[in-house]
């Protein structure tokens, strides 16, 4: 037997001896370069016209509640996308047809052996530091024993008493239209394992049909402390989660394919109460929304047996969340503590890091999520820029390089928020696929703050770099777009329109001063929309005044 | 009970350490003191055979019961060693592997042998009872 060193993959029998007798370094992942000290304690500032609703939010919540905590945990599974699965060579990608990446040992014939993917412990030990955990120098895997033909084996190879990654946390920052707030919610676990085959029940048969493709694919299961207290917290969580696992690189996070599944714990006890009341697992929720929905119902139903004398009704159970009726229902009562009879398995060596490994892996993090909201929120952007920017890492690398590129934070998110995204949900592509470079947005803010074409010419030709590139100079000299801000040629402009409408002037000096709008528009208009606005306005007023 | 020579023996075949691997000063620490004396409980067969799905005639309860409480004792004996200096170990071995697997894939080339040795095959499903409660 053996075990597997991972260090840049060079064996030093020194690291054999741990130090200290201590298997556990602490090791967290550097701040950030760009986040300040100046971090709050406790929640974000919410700004004053935001307060008023945030208030009511929370007060809805608190009666809603009606004197009784939640108490939620989340246990998340996520799919590594590694090219191999986790014991084994056989690729892995969704949606293959049925049984057609497998071999013998995914599929637990006798006589073969597993062997450790080290791609998985690379990215275990990247999701730990990136979720601020104690990284386990030594782990070791454990079988997990239960009976389901999902499983080959009859066991499923998992981490039991030594998880790789342990005692770190994760920082949310609640949406603004659910009153806001900065939260830190501990994670308990990280522990590396392998995914079950699918199981899919005829409807009407006596049989059940078994898919192995994805049995033995690497996950990393993910347990949070029970820190959360209602449906949106869970679901900022997990959406939180989704984030840093993309940000890394680990996993797609994927909830319709099933790449990230939350099973999440609901109890419910009254206000003062020490113990926790039993706790009800639930399933099935393929969106944070669903998760949402499906927490507050389940929270909800417990307050309801309880305040009708019926909270021995509450059982330890799995309930699944039905979309269809947006209701839980009962899946199968847990019947006592179920008995996996966990023990070290035999076949894989014990998993042990140095601390060079860890450092490499530490140095290749990339800006998390969190660090990302406080630098835009330094920006001087409000909390819903700094959230809709941050969600994504493709849109991240997007506005740093405008901002690199020179332009004001501000209006790069306003333009990113919103034309490009208006036009990325349109047309159902990612910000990496428009040609519109950042670097020549950055070139069109300034060319209108400038002066040098007008806002709204600038709206017209986005969509032009959008879908065909180019550059704001070449689209300017080609269309001699260049805005007209020589006061001559405007009222040049101006007396033509006035002279040609001769019945309208007469108006106007009649009274009927809205006429304004139509004269600005006909110049505009003649100007093909390059007129300086605010030079047009002023000397148009001028004029029309003149006779009076 | 416990033959004495059978210790030394157990030792090594649970930690073969390599030599030099561990200061002298602790692999001479070894004592042969029993430690703990917990009297073990009486394997409940029923209960075992369950968890393990196997089903099993009274009779041979009967005849499991013993010989089970023959390996749980012999693992007993285990407990009877003094550990209190030796540095704890999470595998047997301790013998390095310098290059774990390498994240390239490889098809396996006779899934048709995989497939035609499926018990019950339903193509491209394999067909096992419905069953719909995991625990
Ligand atoms: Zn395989």
């Amino acid at each position: 037997m053996a075990l597997f060193i991972f260090r840049g993959f060079c064996a030093n029998a020194i690291i054999l001896i741990p130090k200290n007798g201590a298997f556990l370094h602490k090791i967290r992942p550097k701040r950030s370069q760009f986040e300040v000290q100046a971090r709050r304690s406790g929640s974000t500032e919410a700004r004053p016209a935001q307060k008023s609703s945030q208030m009511a939010t929370r007060e809805r919540q608190q009666q809603q509640l009606q004197g009784f905590e939640a108490i939620i945990g989340i246990e998340t599974h996520v799919q590594l996308q590694t090219s191999t699965k986790a014991f084994c060579r056989c690729p892995y990608s969704y949606g293959s047809d049925p049984n057609t990446t497998i071999c013998p040992v995914c599929m637990g014939l006798p006589g073969t052996l597993p062997v450790l993917n080290s791609r998985v412990v690379e990215f275990a030990v990247k999701l730990g530091l990136a979720l601020n955990c104690e990284i386990s120098m030594k782990s070791k895997f454990d079988r997990k024993q239960y009976f389901y033909p999902d499983l080959p084996k009859g066991y499923q190879i998992s981490q039991f008493d030594i998880p790789i990654a342990k005692g770190g946390f994760l920082d949310v920052d609640l949406p603004v239209e659910f009153g806001g707030g900065h939260k830190k919610f501990g994670i308990t676990r990280v522990h590396m394992e392998e995914d079950a085959g699918k199981l899919v029940h005829s409807d009407t048969g006596s049989f059940s049909q078994v898919d192995l493709n994805r049995a033995g694919v690497p996950l990393l299961e993910i347990v949070s402390e029970p820190d959360m207290r209602n449906g949106i917290e869970a679901a900022e969580y997990a959406s939180e989660l989704q984030r840093v696992v993309r940000y890394v690189g680990v996993s797609n996070g994927n909830m319709q394919e099933g790449s990230l599944r939350c099973d999440v714990n609901v109890s419910v006890r009254p206000g003062g109460q020490q113990e926790f009341g039993t706790k009800v697992e639930i399933k099935n929720m393929n969106s944070f929304s669903a998760m949402n929905k499906a927490i507050d119902y389940e929270i909800n139903r417990q307050i309801l047996l309880h305040k009708q004398g019926q909270a021995n009704q509450i059982v330890q159970e799995t309930r699944l969340w039905d979309d269809a009726t947006q209701k839980t229902f009962t899946m199968r009562k847990k019947e006592g503590l179920a008995d996996y009879r966990y023990f070290p398995e035999p076949d894989l060596p014990e998993v042990v890091l140095t601390d060079e490994y860890v450092d490499q892996i530490r140095k290749s993090l990339p800006e998390l999520p969190e660090a990302k909201r406080r630098r835009y929120e330094n920006m001087g952007l409000t909390m819903q820029d700094v959230l809709f920017l941050a969600n994504d890492d493709d849109v991240c690398d997007y506005f740093d390089s405008c901002i690199q590129n020179g332009a004001e934070a501000k209006l790069a998110a306003n333009w990113i928020m919103g034309d490009i995204a208006a036009y990325l949900k349109n047309e159902k592509v990612s910000i990496k696929e428009i040609k519109l470079t950042p670097k020549e947005l950055a070139e069109l803010i300034s060319s209108i703050k400038n002066g040098t074409i007008s806002g709204k010419i600038g709206k017209e030709i986005l969509n032009e770099l959008i879908c065909k590139g180019g550059t704001v100079q070449g689209l300017i000299l080609e269309k001699d777009l260049v805005q007209i801000v020589d006061p001559a040629a405007i009222e040049a402009l101006v007396d033509g329109v006035i002279a040609e409408n001769p019945k309208q002037l007469e108006q106007y000096r009649s009274g009927r001063t809205k006429l304004q709008g139509f004269f600005a528009g006909q110049v505009m208009k003649k100007s093909k929309g390059k007129a300086n606005p605010v030079l047009l306005t002023k000397i148009l007023q001028e004029k029309l005044n003149a006779g009076n | 009970m416990i033959s004495c020579g059978l210790l030394p023996r157990l030792r090594l075949a649970a930690s073969p350490l390599k030599p030099g691997l561990l200061p002298t000063s602790k692999r001479s620490s070894y004592s042969h003191r029993p430690r703990c004396a917990a009297a073990l409980e009486s394997p409940d067969v029923a209960r075992l055979a369950d968890a393990a799905r196997i089903s099993l005639s009274p009779q041979e309860v009967e005849q499991f019961g013993p010989k089970i409480r023959q390996v749980v004792d012999w693992f007993g004996q285990l407990q009877a060693v003094d550990l209190e200096s030796i540095e704890p170990s999470l595998r047997a071995s301790t013998e390095a592997v310098s290059s774990p697997r390498e994240d390239t894939p490889e098809t396996f080339d006779n899934r048709e042998a995989i497939i035609e040795a499926i018990p019950s095959y339903d193509d491209p499903y394999i067909k096992v009872p419905r069953v719909l409660n995991k625990d």
